[in-house]
């Protein structure tokens, strides 16, 4: 279990200002929470690349902002991480919900893909979303580790501190809902 | 129709303490007028994403007037963002939208519907209360002042000739200040700037 309260606790522990954010289903419980709190701001955004625009453009402004997108989302955003929190170096941490993770573990499809199997995208029992996340993280220089339950919400600080070390953006793998 | 200048000299000697974001086609010509420690080229960036970066620095600062110098061809690549401008109630916003219905950067190419889109229009239908919209050098000018005081989010769409700037570089050799440095340097210097 990943409860979205202690989430949000550990956010306002790391100093975050705003969570800027496209909502999805496995951060529902996050959201919820964030629009109604006193001390982070909620910013939602109409596609995900413009949370990693506003996002950096409010670090600039002296904020320190977190995002929360899905792994869907996160693909779309390529080059607005590319040409902002990358190019600007900015410290920024962003939890991606990785949808289609259950199932891909379901099938024990390793999430590194033999080159050029191209059936698996289309596979039923399998989200081509999945596929392509850790891959995706890999390829575009974004280091990452997983936020699966409670346990993990160390995990948080620990991206924080590597990303305001590094200067750099560090993504954690949501891969639970949050309840 | 107003020229780069016509446009550009009356807001830079208006800005005042404003935080100015420019992009594409005015980069140049605006370092050229203002050599500010609060100016900030989206150049060598994310294509589109000037309007969401100086949301940003809106709500982080939101005491000081943020004013951003989108293209048109920009903004269409990130409609949504005037929808995020108006949920997030960023006050402090001035988003110009220059308009010459062109890819400039790129050798003028016409943006998609080019003399057809009613950017005003886009922006009252997103929620935009004060929406701007000029195409005589005068009329801005004397217009200037209203558009850049009080309450936004304000929408200012701007008739301007297509010119022939190239792609932007950053290097020494530029002219303009603000592109002598890389965008990671000039990030972290405006956010020292705006910090102090």
């Amino acid at each position: 279990m990943l409860h979205a309260k202690l989430v949000l606790e550990e956010l306002k522990a790391c100093g975050v200002t705003h969570v800027v954010s496209l909502a999805d289903n496995a951060s529902a419980a996050l959201a919820a929470l964030l629009v109604n709190d006193n001390l982070v701001r909620f910013v939602s955004v109409t596609r995900e690349g413009e949370a990693f625009a506003l996002a950096s453009g409010l670090w600039i402004g002296g904020k320190n902002a977190a995002v929360v997108v899905q792994n869907t989302g996160f693909l779309e955003s390529g080059d607005a991480l590319r040409g902002t929190a990358q190019r600007m170096r900015i410290p920024l941490v962003c939890l991606i919900t990785y949808r289609g993770y259950s199932k891909m573990r379901r099938q024990t499809v390793s999430a590194a893909p033999k080159p050029w199997d191209f059936d698996r995208f289309s596979r039923p029992d399998l989200d081509s979303a999945a596929l392509v996340t850790e891959p995706t993280l890999k390829a575009w220089s974004v280091p990452f580790d997983f936020l699966e339950s409670d346990a993990d919400l160390p995990k948080i600080s620990e991206a924080f501190s590597r990303a305001q070390k590094e200067s750099w953006p560090v993504a954690l793998l949501v891969t639970e809902d949050m309840s | 129709m107003l020229t780069k200048e016509q446009f550009l000299k009356p807001l830079a000697q208006l800005r005042g303490q404003a935080v100015v974001v420019t992009s594409m086609g005015v980069t140049r010509p605006w370092g050229k007028d203002s050599s500010s420690e609060l100016d900030f080229a989206s150049a060598d960036s994310a294509m589109g994403h000037t309007a969401d970066l100086a949301l940003g620095i809106a709500l982080a600062q939101p005491q000081r007037k943020v004013i951003c110098l989108n293209g048109d061809g920009s903004m269409l690549m990130t409609l949504g963002t005037l929808a995020t401008v108006i949920g997030a109630r960023a006050t402090n916003l001035v988003l110009f939208v220059v308009q010459n219905e062109t890819y400039e950067i790129t050798g003028n190419q016409p943006i998609p519907g080019a003399g057809q889109i009613d950017f005003p229009g886009l922006a009252r239908g997103a929620g935009f209360r004060r929406v701007y919209y000029f195409e005589d050098a005068d009329v801005f000018e004397k217009q200037l002042p209203e558009v850049l005081s009080g309450e936004g989010p304000v929408f200012v769409a701007v008739r301007v000739e297509p010119g022939t700037e190239g792609p932007i570089a950053r290097s020494e050799s530029e002219q303009s200040r603000y592109l002598r440095v890389s965008i990671a340097e000039s990030a972290h210097g405006l956010r020292t700037v705006l910090m102090s």
